[in-house]
């Protein structure tokens, strides 16, 4: 009795919301087995040119030690015989690996990767079907069991566990990037709008004015004179695009920055008189005009006038689906603003900046949590989707969606239909279930 | 509240407009040229008997058929080096070198004088008749005088689509040493000189600072957004007169082709909403009643798992199990009605056409139905729970009513609350959420066509179907909004 009473007392005084919230957590058993499971997939994700290669792990091959899966596919060794006379050169892009004949050998759980198509096994062969195989001397035999496919091919003879396995690089990746993009994107539209409302941001005139021109004029040296630059970066590759970009933005932000400075030159009279700067205005009838456009349709419009690609997909994702981050952020931040300790900030002196991300943020970030972790299952259904209409992702791209889409046009093959489909949906149902638990650790009023 | 109902239809107008704006945005981006795309097709019907004056002269009417010849906006920013009157350059890659070279320059004077010259250079090549020649002298080899002929016109036109200098001295020099290796093109060598001569004046005098200065371009209401938004004063009547405009893949009206397919897509949806609502609050009401017992735990697991079933999968599920001769081929694959066996006859309430119809609707209906009624199901049990715990719910069962009274007639009420928001996702959910059931069913709806005018460039249609969902979307908002106030008196809009 008396223990029990002591704990208690220790933990009123050392008491932590993160602490309290995590051992809420930690009570749901689904959402714990959900994490263990997104840790799993988060590993298999990790290391998935490991356990999907047709290159071995490990072999010993004519005395030779390599190892073929880590090495660099451009790897090209010269093999010797047993009286040291050179014999052949083992190039590792070409070579058959299976039909080596190796003195050892450590494979990788599927022996095949993504893109390696098996040209015996073609045209939808099933898991339990008759799978057939090239052996070294040339004849057709049936498959020995390390080289199965175990769970069948699509219809140019590609591997779909293997394809399963380096699908769920690009599940992640999309819910990860896309999910970062428009928290960064929510977070600080919404803090800006709750913190400051239509009132509370205020402005000389001629700053406000020359904040707004600097925005036109960053615009147009940002993206109107370097549309070119920009177009050529993204053409040869989506990273140098992405380099081009940054430095759009920089320049927006610098002519932004270089206009404001020139507006103290011009500080007096009718110029210098506050105005309201009506920031959450702006910030709503933004989020209005996004809402009133089913998500999915903008997507697939947007996506399908730029270049196929998966990270630009990611990145539309991104940026169409910040609205709801930011309506939490913004309401929030309404609650915050008027807390004694903020206000206490700023009556200390401390700058907006500083009040809101250092201040105020961290304990606005709870409901958004949730909000993001719902959002990357919709991000990652919403990536899947379109790779099943064959929109936005390149075509001879492997992801769980466009797998799907090749059962669409060969319905006997049930294991493109199942497998992906199991994988998408085990994928969405833990990131719902974490949501929902990280919801209920983190505001119990909403407990179900 | 018609005060705010009246208020809440006025601000929708500046959402549309902006809707409209994002669409007209995204499809100035386009990537496809519509025209090129209609003579194409037109050329592989052999209509446009491939000569090339013909088409420009086809090409010109369309453009000025689908109001293309007109600028885009009302005003356009450009730098200070560009003209304003890029727009009338019929060919969409002259105008796109055209822009790209007057970038990288920044005279334009120099750049269209070059660009005149090349134009110029083709309309003579295009004057070479080889018969002719061969007429005159028939020692020629009409096939090495054909080929020489083509490999001039070729890099003729690659010098009006390239602008990097590079390519252009190749190309030039090209051209150089095909005169100087046939005779017959010889007299095009002063417009070769000419070309070359312009080419040499923009080189050198490149003014790059005029791209700096941004400028503003009026170009007055004669656009092509005001000719869309309330028309030309003749045949376009512009949107607010309910013309929608043609349609780039086959001139047909938009609001002809786009109706009939937002009917079928609009029945899908209201149909399957009324079977989810139908059948998720009586599940919700059970669910919560009866809250942490087995029956209860049980729904809510499928409730979850069916939620997170992504509807690709689900359909194609159903297709593979109920839809296959290898396993149980009880409905069709996809489609609304056999074209062997329809009777054209039929109207819809005939009992014939229901009966034909409706093996046709079960899948897509299952496939439309189940995840929003899992949502629903799942937000009915929660607002039921929070209702039910409240004190007047205690004090119903005080006064000692019916348990049946006080869940159906005091609970029941002020549960629907939640449930009356998902009412606005009905509209949206109409165009957009049901392109993917769509394409599997092969449903001849609006999604169907939304992929078809995607990838055929029809950008009136795609802006067309984006307005349309903008409005339909804050219908239903302004409807959901009014309905909380029928299903809440507490609620009231003033």
């Amino acid at each position: 009795m008396n223990k029990v009473r002591k704990s208690e007392k220790t933990n009123v005084e050392n008491f932590s919301f993160k602490k309290y919230a995590w051992s809420q957590f930690k009570k749901n058993k689904p959402a714990k087995f959900s994490l263990y499971l997104l840790i799993l997939i988060i590993i298999i994700a990790i290391f998935a040119p490991y356990l999907a290669n047709e290159r071995p792990l490990y072999a010993k091959y004519k005395g030779k030690t390599i190892y073929p899966a880590f090495a660099d596919e451009t790897q090209r060794d010269s093999i010797f015989n047993e009286k040291g006379e050179f014999e052949s050169v083992l190039q590792y892009d070409i070579t058959d690996w299976r039909t080596l004949e190796y003195e050892k050998v450590i494979w990788a759980p599927i022996t095949y990767d993504n893109t390696f198509q098996d040209k015996y096994n073609r045209n939808y062969v099933s898991p339990g079907g008759n799978q057939r195989y090239k052996n070294s001397k040339g004849e057709i035999t049936k498959i020995p069991n390390k080289f199965r496919h175990y769970l069948g091919t699509d219809n140019i003879g590609r591997d779909l566990a293997a394809g399963l396995i380096h699908g769920s690089r690009i599940a992640l990746l999309v819910g990860l990037i896309s999910m970062g993009i428009a928290s960064i994107i929510g977070i600080i539209l919404g803090a800006l709008a709750g913190f400051f409302g239509d009132t509370r941001l205020k402005m000389p005139r001629v700053k406000y004015w020359f904040t707004i021109i600097g925005v036109f004029f960053g615009m147009f040296y940002g993206f109107g004179s370097r549309k070119y630059e920009l177009g050529e970066a993204f053409g040869q590759s989506v990273s140098s695009g992405l380099v081009q970009l940054l430095i759009s933005f920089g320049v927006i932000i610098g002519v932004i920055i270089l206009f404001r400075l020139f507006s103290r030159l011009l500080l007096f009279g009718f110029l210098k008189k506050e105005v309201d700067v009506p920031i959450d205005s702006f910030v709503s009838r933004g989020i209005e005009l996004l809402n009133s456009i089913p998500r999915l349709l903008l997507i697939i419009t947007i996506s399908s006038i730029v270049t196929r690609s998966i990270w630009i997909v990611m990145v539309i994702i991104g940026l169409t689906s910040w609205t709801g981050i930011a309506r939490f952020t913004r309401a929030e931040f309404f609650r915050i603003r008027s807390l004694e300790y903020v206000q206490a900030a700023q009556s200390l002196g401390f700058s907006s900046i500083r009040t809101i991300f250092k201040h105020a943020l961290p304990n606005a970030l709870a409901p958004v949590f949730v909000s993001i972790a719902f959002g990357i299952a919709s991000a990652i259904l919403i990536e899947s989707g379109l790779s099943f209409l064959g929109i936005g992702v390149p075509a001879d791209m492997v992801t769980w969606g466009s797998q799907l889409n090749q059962g669409r046009s060969n319905l006997e093959a049930w294991w493109v239909i199942v497998f992906p489909g199991i994988a998408i949906f085990i994928t969405i149902t833990v990131y719902n279930t974490i949501a929902e638990a990280m919801r209920d650790a983190l505001d119990p009023k909403l407990k179900s | 509240m018609l005060k705010y109902t009246v208020k809440r239809i006025l601000t929708m107008i500046p959402m549309l407009i902006g809707i409209s704006l994002l669409a007209f945005i995204i499809s100035i981006n386009a990537p496809v040229d519509p025209i090129e795309k209609l003579t194409r097709s037109a050329e592989s019907e052999g209509e446009a008997g491939s000569s090339s004056v013909a088409t420009k002269i086809q090409k010109q009417e369309w453009r000025k058929k689908l109001g293309l010849d007109l600028p885009i906006f009302y005003f356009s920013i450009s730098n200070f080096a560009t003209t304003d009157t890029l727009y009338k350059v019929q060919d969409r890659d002259h105008q796109k070198n055209l822009s790209k070279l007057t970038h990288e320059t920044g005279n334009w004077n120099a750049v269209s004088n070059y660009f005149n010259s090349l134009i110029k250079l083709e309309r003579k090549y295009e004057k070479i008749d080889i018969k002719e020649l061969y007429k005159q002298d028939s020692s020629l080899d009409i096939n090495v005088l054909n080929e020489a002929k083509n490999q001039f016109g070729s890099t003729v036109k690659n010098l009006l689509a390239n602008s990097d200098s590079r390519i252009i001295n190749n190309g030039l020099s090209t051209l150089y040493s095909l005169i100087n290796n046939n005779d017959f093109l010889t007299p095009l060598k002063p417009h070769v000189n000419k070309v070359k001569k312009s080419k040499n004046f923009l080189e050198a005098n490149k003014t790059k600072w005029k791209t700096y200065i941004p400028s503003l371009n009026w170009y007055g209401f004669k656009n092509q957004y005001h000719t869309w938004l309330f028309g030309n004063g003749n045949e376009r009547k512009g949107l607010i007169r309910g013309d929608f405009g043609f349609s780039y893949r086959d001139q047909k009206k938009v609001e002809d082709k786009i109706w009939e397919k937002i009917e079928v897509s609009f029945k899908f949806s209201l149909i399957s909403i009324l079977i989810a609502y139908l059948v998720s609050i009586p599940l919700g009401i059970f669910s919560a009643y009866k809250k942490d017992s087995t029956a209860d735990r049980t729904i809510s697991v499928v409730l979850f798992v069916l939620y997170a079933m992504p509807s690709f999968f689900v359909g194609l599920l159903l297709l593979f199990a109920f839809a296959n001769p290898d396993t149980y081929s009880f409905f069709p694959v996809g489609g609304l009605k056999d074209p062997t066996t329809w009777n054209p006859d039929w109207k819809w309430w005939h009992w014939d056409a229901i009966e034909h119809t409706i093996p046709y609707l079960i899948l897509p209906i299952i496939t439309y139905t189940y995840s929003s009624f899992a949502f629903l199901s799942r937000i009915m049990r929660i607002g039921m729970i929070d209702v039910i715990n409240q004190d007047y719910i205690r004090t119903a069962r005080a006064k000692g009513l019916s348990e049946k009274t006080v869940i159906l007639k005091h609970a029941l009420r002020n549960s629907l609350l939640p449930i009356i928001t998902v009412f606005a996702a009905i509209f949206p959910m109409a165009i957009g959420g049901s392109i993917i059931i769509e394409v599997i069913f092969s449903i001849p709806g609006i999604g169907v066509e939304i992929l078809n005018s995607l990838t055929g460039g029809d950008y009136p249609m795609i802006i067309t179907i984006f307005t349309i969902s903008g409005f339909l979307t804050m219908v239903g908002y302004l409807v959901s909004d009014l309905l909380y106030a029928v299903a809440d008196p507490r609620i009231s809009y003033k």
